[in-house]
């Protein structure tokens, strides 16, 4: 019992650590608390859904599709509605997230209702390992893999790459990178693409875990996702992974072992978010955000 | 002069809200009454909201919170221990729970008062870092407040929420305590206090450097808020009798940042102007979730299309009109010559 | 003008008997907002009950004014005001959940106008109110149903109880059904709580299944149940599973997939087995209209909401007495609805039966009718 609820979750963190990366990488270079996140990760599922379900793809073509069609609606979320507003106060910024956030929403809740749609879930990623008296759906293993495996890319891009070095430079200062004939924007423009794709693909994974699709699904994880973010320490994408991990982990120890407060499971992200904010603001990974990233 | 003329267009202004609620009860039917009684609430809400979101330019997301603590504490101290006894179907209350019981003026100092108190414990974690983490983390404090209210039936009932609150809320006591926080709001912004919040808003590192103590302006500015969204939030428990968890979500802070938003962040006479469009507003735009006809072709009803519309229209705003109706500029201001405004 | 043409409607009305009034009765509804589609459904019946029956028996003709409450407690207040203050209405139906259907009952009892709730199943909702009413039935009713026919009928000897805490319809139901399942003999050994929005239940399916009981009782809705019916199946816990009407739709065996197979759940009523003439009747005219057989039993409760209203209205010298309205609602006995017989006592609770079904090849099945 006790290993099983570990390995549940290890599965529910490793869920929130591949959302919260796409949050993470966002906040690095813009500063910018994407509130839509979370519903481009619901737009992601959507479109696996009428991938598979409507379209009658095949699972990885459906996949493609949602991280093709999520990364363009964050990029042009990015160029009408962020792009604008570099120079505004910041404020303007966070009121336009929401904004785009509320829109997302409630035009899919307008135009395919608020009722929840089954995922068909491909049946090889249905199969459960069992061993030792443990039980292991693959669809669970898959992610914890999958994460690991983006955070090896995204971080070989980041240190490797000619992009990678314009996105770290741009999160220490935007006006230097466009002196250095840098097209800044265009750089963001990436960065908010790669996060919305990095969104999908935890979109599609989250409606593989839980096969049912809706508009509000985005809400609370999205939330949860930046909670973790922040724990973890904002800009860093290990520590992303991190603080994922250890919300997850929370959640579960908190049902499976301390049932009496199994109603109070939503608020530790936030209680977490707090505390850490009180005694180690630069988060767990402790980098001076002032200064560095990633 | 200047001085003089702007408090006679401001107490003229007064005295006209006033002499409209007197006249207003025995004009109007109920149902514009209870419309007016919320546009009163709201104006209360935005009022404060405004102070830390325009005048002091932290974006913040705590109303529902705030809120949600004064309708609670107000409930509980209004409701009779009868009334109370029968109430609590899911777990006893606590003995303490019963025997809470004050008259409405208490109840609603005691709102703001707890409201206040939070506030104060919330800033510490928050304010000491850059303004940026203040939206998630008062996102975050709204959702734990509902979390709370669902989970602890022994004070909140649980989901059930408090029923048979005495209907004490009428046009005199919102009206009037509108007024009251309209004018505490504006004496905060016109005095030391409020220019040091506006420093903090145009410019952080100047503020500092000019020796604003901005930690003590934001900390300010966020539980004067707070104080206000809790007795707002009183008033609206004795204005429904009834109160529940779900009352409390996130829509409810979203409602108040159109407001502001539209009557332009900032500007405390646009935020009145804002409750009053989106809150009679609101009712005109229904028209929107029913079938519309054009050109002879019938749309099905959509539903939640006001929603998007909603959200359209703040985005715009954003990217427009980012003054909104009124920009930074106050009632007295629009009396003023060209030459002056023009600034 | 309104006075006047009231007046004038009168006078003529005296003049010659043959000429028939419009009677305004509300309906407060959850038309948009997280329970739109509940809601929609609910409006569907009533309003085909209207089109079935648009006249009372002395001509005059009925008027629904239909007003969204987006599911939210500060607009269902503007609408019963808006509805008693502007329109005049005789009754209100409406609303859809319980909270909001107690805001509209607070309001309405003030002012004497008789509410029917169509849906709303919690207990507390008509104590203490003189014109509350229900056409469905409530929490305890519901719970006991369960409880019994799983320790009687199906000899279970354990339960598991997960009880949503952000859901007063779960609180109540699994209240209900914790004291009638403990009368019956049988023993709770664990209560899980868990909240609506939920979407990761592996904590609570593994707790479960180290509990080991007999079967589970899953007060909740349907998207939350489904989730837990699947991911039980991942880790091989397969005991009986039941729910009340909170799953009652095809969305639920839509979402469950083959994880709800052998289900068991309460419902109103089972459009396969018409509970009465006007059921018959009512499933005819709605197959002719939308082509599909299937009425929900939102769609039934939502006609039996007004037909019930009519019903009582018919009763009464002149329909539009609010007070004699109400008092003939409660009156009522043996009314034969489309979603069954209903009596309605002195509280305003209804007394009808519930039908249990199991989950078959993706459809629900008529399992049994209980009578209270």
């Amino acid at each position: 019992m006790f290993m099983q609820q570990m390995i549940n979750g290890f599965s529910l963190g490793s869920m929130y650590a591949l959302i919260a990366i796409g949050y993470t990488m966002v906040y690095g270079v813009l500063r910018l608390i994407n509130f839509a996140h979370g519903d481009i990760m619901m737009v992601g599922g959507f479109l696996g859904f009428f991938g598979v379900a409507v379209l009658e793809l095949p699972f990885l073509a459906a996949v493609l599709l949602a991280i093709v069609g999520s990364a363009l609606l964050g990029m042009a979320s990015d160029r009408i509605a962020y792009r604008p507003l570099r120079s505004a106060p910041k404020i303007s910024l966070l009121i336009t997230a929401i904004g785009v956030s509320f829109f997302l929403e409630n035009a899919f809740n307008v135009f395919f209702g608020g009722v929840p749609r089954a995922f068909p879930v491909p049946s090889v990623l249905e199969d459960i390992l069992e061993f030792g008296g443990l039980t292991i759906p693959v669809s669970a293993l898959i992610v914890p893999i999958l994460t690991a495996m983006l955070l090896a890319i995204i971080l070989w891009v980041l240190f490797k790459t000619k992009y990678g070095m314009a996105i770290r430079a741009l999160a220490f200062d935007v006006d230097t990178v466009n002196l250095m004939g840098i097209d800044a924007n265009r750089i963001i423009t990436i960065v908010f693409g790669m996060g919305s794709a990095l969104a999908a693909v935890g979109g599609i994974f989250w409606v593989v875990n839980y096969p049912s699709v809706d508009p509000m699904m985005g809400v609370l994880v999205g939330l949860k996702a930046f909670a973790a973010a922040v724990v973890g320490g904002i800009g860093s994408v290990g520590g992303a992974v991190l603080g994922g991990l250890i919300i997850g982990f929370t959640e579960v120890v908190v049902i499976a072992f301390l049932p009496e407060l199994g109603g109070y499971k939503d608020a530790f992200a936030f209680i977490f978010l707090i505390l850490i904010l009180l005694f180690k603001p630069t988060g767990i990974l402790g980098i001076d955000f002032e200064k560095s990233r990633f | 002069m200047t001085v003089k003329k702007d408090q006679w267009i401001n107490l003229s202004f007064v005295f006209g809200v006033i002499g409209f609620i007197g006249i207003a009860n025995s004009f109007f039917d109920e149902y514009t009454i209870r419309i007016l009684n919320n546009i009163a609430i709201f104006t209360i809400l935005a009022v404060s909201y405004n102070l830390i979101n325009g005048v002091t330019g932290q974006f913040s997301l705590e109303p529902n919170g705030f809120v949600a603590i004064g309708a609670y504490v107000t409930a509980l101290l209004l409701v009779s221990p009868e009334a109370k006894q029968y109430q609590y179907a899911i777990v006893d209350p606590y003995p303490f729970v019963l025997s809470l019981h004050a008259n409405f003026v208490v109840a609603l100092v005691l709102s703001g008062f707890f409201a206040t108190c939070l506030a104060l414990v919330l800033s510490f974690p928050v304010f000491r870092v850059r303004g940026d983490y203040l939206a998630i983390v008062t996102l975050g404090f709204g959702f734990i407040i509902k979390i709370f209210a669902i989970n602890y039936p022994e004070v909140t009932n649980g989901s059930l929420g408090l029923n048979d609150i005495p209907e004490f809320s009428n046009l005199y006591w919102t009206g009037g305590i509108a007024i009251i926080a309209v004018i505490t709001v504006l004496n905060i912004v016109n005095s030391k206090f409020g220019r040091a919040m506006k420093a903090v808003r145009d410019d952080e590192d100047a503020a500092i450097a000019m020796g604003v103590n901005t930690f003590k302006a934001k900390t300010f500015a966020f539980c004067t808020s707070a104080f206000f969204e809790g007795v707002g939030g009183g008033l609206l428990a004795a204005l429904l009798t009834s109160i529940s968890p779900d009352l409390f979500d996130f829509f409810f802070t979203f409602q108040l940042l159109i407001i502001i938003v539209l009557g332009g962040l900032g500007s405390t006479t646009g935020a009145i102007v804002g409750t009053i469009l989106v809150m009679g507003g609101s009712e005109w735009m229904r028209f929107l979730d029913e079938p519309m006809k054009f050109f002879g072709y019938t749309t099905p009803a959509m539903p939640g299309l006001r929603m998007v519309v909603f959200s359209l229209i703040l985005i715009f705003i954003m990217l427009f009109a980012r003054e909104g109706i009124m920009g930074k500029k106050e009632l007295k201001d629009l009396f003023k010559g060209r030459k002056r405004s023009a600034k | 003008m309104r006075k006047l043409s009231v007046l004038a409607a009168s006078a003529l009305l005296l003049a010659s008997s043959s000429f028939a009034k419009e009677i305004n009765v509300g309906v407060v509804m959850s038309m948009s907002g997280p329970l739109a589609a509940y809601g929609q459904t609910c409006n569907e019946g009533i309003e085909f009950a209207h089109s079935l029956q648009p006249k009372l028996k002395n001509g005059d003709t009925v008027k629904l004014v239909l007003i969204d409450t987006k599911g939210d407690k500060v607009e269902s207040a503007n609408a019963t005001t808006r509805l008693i203050s502007s329109d005049k209405v005789v009754g209100i139906i409406g609303e859809l959940t319980s909270t909001n259907t107690a805001q509209v009952m607070a309001i309405a009892d003030k002012k004497e106008i008789p509410v029917i709730a169509p849906v709303a199943t919690n207990d507390k909702l008509t104590e203490g109110k003189k014109f509350a009413n229900r056409v469905c039935f409530t929490d305890s009713f519901q719970g006991a149903v369960v409880a019994n026919y799983a320790a009687k009928d199906l000899k279970l000897k354990t339960a598991v109880v997960v009880v949503d805490q952000a859901q007063v319809y779960s609180l109540g139901l699994a209240k209900a059904f914790k004291d009638a399942f403990s009368a019956a003999g049988g023993k709770i050994v664990k209560e899980i709580k868990v909240s609506s929005g939920d979407k990761d239940f592996k904590a609570v399916v593994s707790q479960i299944k180290a509990a080991n009981p007999d079967f589970m009782f899953l007060p909740m809705y349907h998207p939350e149940v489904s989730m837990i019916a699947r991911q039980a199946k991942q880790i091989g816990l397969n005991k009986p599973m039941f729910s009340g009407d909170g799953v009652a739709n095809q969305t639920f065996i839509d979402l469950g997939g083959d994880a709800v197979e052998g289900y068991m759940f309460t419902d109103f009523f089972d459009y396969g087995a018409p509970p009465t003439e006007r059921s018959k009747e009512f499933i005819k005219a709605y197959a002719a209209k939308t082509g599909k057989q299937e009425v929900n039993s939102f769609v039934a409760l939502g006609a039996d909401a007004y037909n019930l209203m009519v019903d009582a209205m018919n009763r009464c010298a002149n329909p539009e007495d609010n007070i004699c309205v109400n008092n003939e609602i409660k009156k009522t006995k043996g009314f034969e609805g489309v979603s069954g017989v209903i009596s309605m006592d002195e509280l305003g609770n209804s007394t009808r039966s519930a039908v249990i079904k199991v989950v078959q090849n993706a459809k629900a099945v008529y399992k049994a009718t209980v009578n209270p």
